[in-house]
C-alpha cells in the first residue's frame, strides 16, 4: 500500500515543482533561480538532485587553480568504485602508509597498455580505505593533453601534465602527488614482461622529491597488466594516430568498442613504507650518485613488493 | 620634483585608461601621449605628442620631453579597423625598435615599462600549469604574434644590457576581460552562442581591466628589472567561465573551429581570433604571479573568477543578438503558453 501512494505522489510532485517554476519566472526570476526555488515543495532525493543541477549549470561550482573539480570527480566516484569493488576486487594494504597530511609523492609501476587505471584505483584505495580521505593528484603523459575529451576529463579528475616543474609546484602546496617513472616503457610493455619493473627514466622524480622535501611512498601494484594484455602493437597504426604506441590485445581492436572493456583480472595494491629523505639537503638534487641511489631504492621496493603480492594475490583472474 | 612620464598608444583603451589615473596623481608632473591618432577627449593635462612610433622622428621628439620613465602601450594583440593583421609586426617590432633608439638618445631615463603579452609562452598542451618567468621559449613558437612578442623581448634585453642605469620592465600580460572593455577576446565570450572546441576546456587566466591598468602603475611606481607575468590569482576554466556568462556553448571538432571563427568572427561581431586566440581557447594558459604579488607588490582586486563574475554583471546589456542560454529559452516559452 505504501508504495502506491509513494507512486502516486511522484505526478503531483512534479506538477507541483513544475507550477512552482513558472510562477517564479512569471515573477521575473531566472529559471535556473525559479526552478532551485520550487524545488522545495519536492521529496529529498529530487531536491537535492535539482539544485545541484541548477548550481552546476549556472556556474556555481569550485575548481581549483590546476583545474581540479572536485563536484565532478564525486559524480564519476561511482563507476570507478564499482570497478575497484567488483570488477578488480580491489585489495589495498598498507594505506595507512599514505600520509594523512602535507606533501607526498608516490611512486608506482605502470601498467595496462590501452588505458592505465593504475592512478584512478589509487585514488580510490585512498579516498575508501584511508582514516583521513583526500584527493590525491597525478601525473600524466603530456600526449593525452591534446587530446578531446580525455584532457578535459583528466584534468578535472585532478590530473597534470607530467613534468618537473607541475609535480615540484603541487608538492609545495602540500599535496598527494602520483608519480609513474616507467612512463609509457611501463606501459607499453608486452604481456610477456608483465611485472618487470622497467628503468626509471634518470630519477627526475628523486629531484623533485628532495627539491620538495617530500617523503616518496613507493607503491606496488598487481593486477593492471592483466587488463588488457599486450601481444603485440602496431607502429603504423600509431604513427597514423600520432600515439606513443597501439597496442593489440586479444579483444582490440577486434571487438572495436568492446575491446575497450578491461578484463576483470584480481587487483592488489600495496603502499609501502615511505623513504624518508630529510636526510639529504635539498641541494642533493643536483648530486647524481644521490639521486640514482634513491631511484634504486624506490625500484627494488616495489619490484620486491610486486613479486610478494603476485604469490599473496594467486590466480590472476579468479 | 615630480616624475615625467611617456605614454606610447595614448588613444588605445589602455594607453588611455593608464593616462587617466596618471593625470590624478599629484606626483606626477608631466604626461607626455604618443600615437598617430588623438587621445580621448576626457585627457586634460596629457600633453599629445603625434608620432608613428615606427618612424625615426621619434628620436627627435623624445629626448626633448626630458621623461624619466617611458611606458609602451603602444603593441597590439589583435588587428583594428585601419590596422590589418600584416601591419601588426610592423607596429609591434620595428615600433619597439624605433622607441628603443629613442629611450637611448634620452638622457633623463631612468626606467622603461613594456606592456607585452604572455602569448611567448604560448599554449601547449604539455605545457607548465603555471609558467614562471624564466621559462620563456622553451617551447617551440608556433603563431605570428608569439615570435613577434618574443623578438622585441630580445630588442628589450638587449637594451637593459646595454643600460644598466635604466631599470627595464617587461610586463607580461595574460588577456584581458572588462565590463566596459571593447576587445575580439570580451565580443567573443558575449556571443548569443559561443563556439568552443568540442572535447577541450582550457584554463584560462583573464585579467580585469581595472586590474591591468593598477599593475602598470604599480610597475611604474617600482620598476623592477626583467620579465613579470600580470595574470589575476588561480584559473578558470572556459566551460565555467560561459555558464558565469550565461552564454551557451556550441561545441565545434577543433579541426573546424579556426575556419568556423573566420566565417562567423567578422559576421557575429567576434572579431579577429586568429592565431594566439586559437590555441588559447583549446589548451589554455596559467602563469606564475610571484613576482607580481612580492617583487612589484601588486596585489589584484578580481582573481580569476570574479573577474568574470564581473563582466557577466554587463554582459546581457552588452549582448548582440538574442539570449539563447538554455535558462532564457525556457523562460520565452513559458511566457509564450501563458
Amino acid at each position: 500500500l505504501s508504495a502506491r501512494t509513494e507512486y502516486s505522489n511522484v505526478p503531483e510532485a512534479l506538477v507541483d515543482f513544475l507550477r512552482g517554476v513558472r510562477i517564479g519566472v512569471e515573477a521575473g526570476l531566472d529559471p535556473l533561480n525559479a526552478a532551485q526555488g520550487a524545488a522545495g515543495s519536492l521529496p529529498g532525493r529530487a531536491r537535492e538532485a535539482v539544485e545541484a543541477v541548477t548550481r552546476r549549470l549556472s556556474g556555481e561550482y569550485e575548481e581549483d587553480e590546476w583545474g581540479f573539480d572536485e563536484q565532478f570527480a564525486e559524480a564519476v566516484f561511482p563507476i570507478f568504485e564499482f570497478l575497484y569493488r567488483t570488477w578488480w576486487r580491489v585489495e589495498a594494504e598498507g594505506v595507512a602508509n599514505v600520509p594523512s597530511h602535507g606533501r607526498a609523492l608516490l611512486v608506482a609501476n605502470h601498467a595496462g597498455s590501452l588505458f592505465p587505471f593504475d592512478a584512478t584505483m589509487m585514488t580510490i584505495a585512498i579516498m575508501k580505505e584511508h582514516p583521513l580521505p583526500r584527493w590525491p593528484r597525478f601525473l600524466v603523459l603530456d600526449w593525452a593533453f591534446g587530446l578531446p575529451f580525455l584532457s578535459a576529463f583528466i584534468r578535472r579528475g585532478g590530473g597534470v601534465p607530467a613534468s618537473p616543474h607541475n609535480a615540484t609546484a603541487l608538492l609545495e602546496e602540500d599535496e598527494l602527488v602520483m608519480a609513474f617513472p616507467e612512463g609509457v616503457k611501463g606501459t607499453g610493455k608486452s604481456f610477456s614482461e608483465r611485472y618487470r619493473l622497467q628503468r626509471f627514466g634518470r630519477g627526475g622524480f628523486v629531484e623533485v622529491a628532495l627539491r620538495a622535501r617530500a617523503p616518496i611512498v613507493p607503491v606496488a601494484v598487481v593486477g593492471s597488466e592483466e587488463i588488457y594484455p599486450k601481444l603485440a602493437d602496431s607502429p603504423q597504426l600509431a604513427r597514423a594516430v600520432g600515439a606513443p604506441f597501439v597496442p593489440i590485445t586479444p579483444t582490440f581492436p577486434w571487438l572495436g568498442p568492446l575491446g575497450l572493456i578491461p578484463l576483470p583480472s584480481k587487483w592488489r595494491i600495496e603502499f609501502c613504507e615511505p623513504i624518508d629523505i630529510s636526510g639529504h639537503p635539498p641541494e642533493a638534487a643536483e648530486d647524481p650518485r644521490v639521486v640514482f641511489e634513491l631511484s634504486e631504492r624506490v625500484h627494488e621496493t616495489i619490484q620486491e613488493s610486486l613479486y610478494e603480492n603476485l604469490i599473496k594475490r594467486g590466480s590472476a583472474f579468479l | 620634483v615630480g616624475s615625467r612620464i611617456a605614454i606610447t598608444g595614448i588613444s588605445s583603451q589602455w594607453g588611455a585608461a593608464l593616462a587617466r589615473r596618471l593625470e590624478r596623481d599629484p606626483e606626477v608632473e608631466y604626461v607626455a601621449g604618443i600615437d598617430t591618432r588623438p587621445p580621448p577627449p576626457a585627457l586634460e593635462r596629457t600633453d599629445f605628442i603625434e608620432a608613428d612610433i615606427r618612424s625615426p622622428i621619434l628620436s627627435r621628439l623624445l629626448p626633448s620631453t626630458r621623461v624619466d620613465t617611458v611606458v609602451h602601450c603602444g603593441i597590439l594583440w589583435y588587428p583594428e579597423p585601419g590596422r590589418p593583421p600584416r601591419t601588426l609586426h610592423e607596429i609591434n617590432v620595428i615600433g619597439t625598435l624605433q622607441l628603443l633608439a629613442a629611450c637611448e638618445r634620452t638622457e633623463t631615463l631612468r626606467a622603461v615599462i613594456v606592456r607585452g603579452s604572455a602569448a611567448i609562452y604560448g599554449c601547449e598542451a604539455a605545457a607548465p600549469a603555471f609558467f614562471t618567468e624564466d621559462l620563456a621559449r622553451q617551447l617551440p613558437l608556433r603563431t605570428r604574434f608569439q615570435r613577434d612578442i618574443s623578438e622585441l623581448e630580445n630588442y628589450f634585453d638587449n637594451f637593459a644590457r646595454r643600460h644598466p642605469e635604466v631599470r627595464c620592465t617587461m610586463l607580461r600580460y595574460q588577456p584581458e576581460i572588462g565590463p566596459g572593455l571593447d576587445s575580439p577576446l570580451v565580443r567573443y565570450l558575449t556571443l548569443p552562442v559561443v563556439p568552443v572546441q568540442l572535447g577541450f576546456d582550457p584554463r584560462l587566466q583573464l585579467l580585469h581591466a581595472e586590474d591591468a591598468t593598477g599593475a602598470l602603475l604599480a610597475a611604474i611606481a617600482n620598476p623592477v628589472r626583467g620579465p613579470v607575468n600580470v595574470a589575476p590569482e588561480g584559473t578558470i576554466s572556459l566551460s565555467r567561465a560561459l555558464r558565469l556568462l550565461h552564454s551557451p556553448a556550441l561545441p565545434i571538432p577543433h579541426p573546424l573551429f579556426e575556419p568556423a571563427m573566420q566565417r562567423l568572427g567578422a559576421r557575429l561581431g567576434a572579431g579577429a581570433l586568429l592565431g594566439d586566440g586559437i590555441r588559447l581557447l583549446r589548451y589554455g594558459r596559467g602563469v606564475a604571479t610571484r613576482r607580481l604579488r612580492d617583487e612589484i607588490g601588486f596585489d589584484a582586486r578580481f582573481d580569476a573568477v570574479e573577474a568574470i563574475r564581473d563582466v557577466a554583471r554587463e554582459a546581457t546589456a552588452r549582448r548582440i543578438g538574442p539570449d539563447l542560454h538554455p535558462g532564457a529559452l525556457a523562460r520565452r516559452a513559458i511566457g509564450a503558453r501563458r
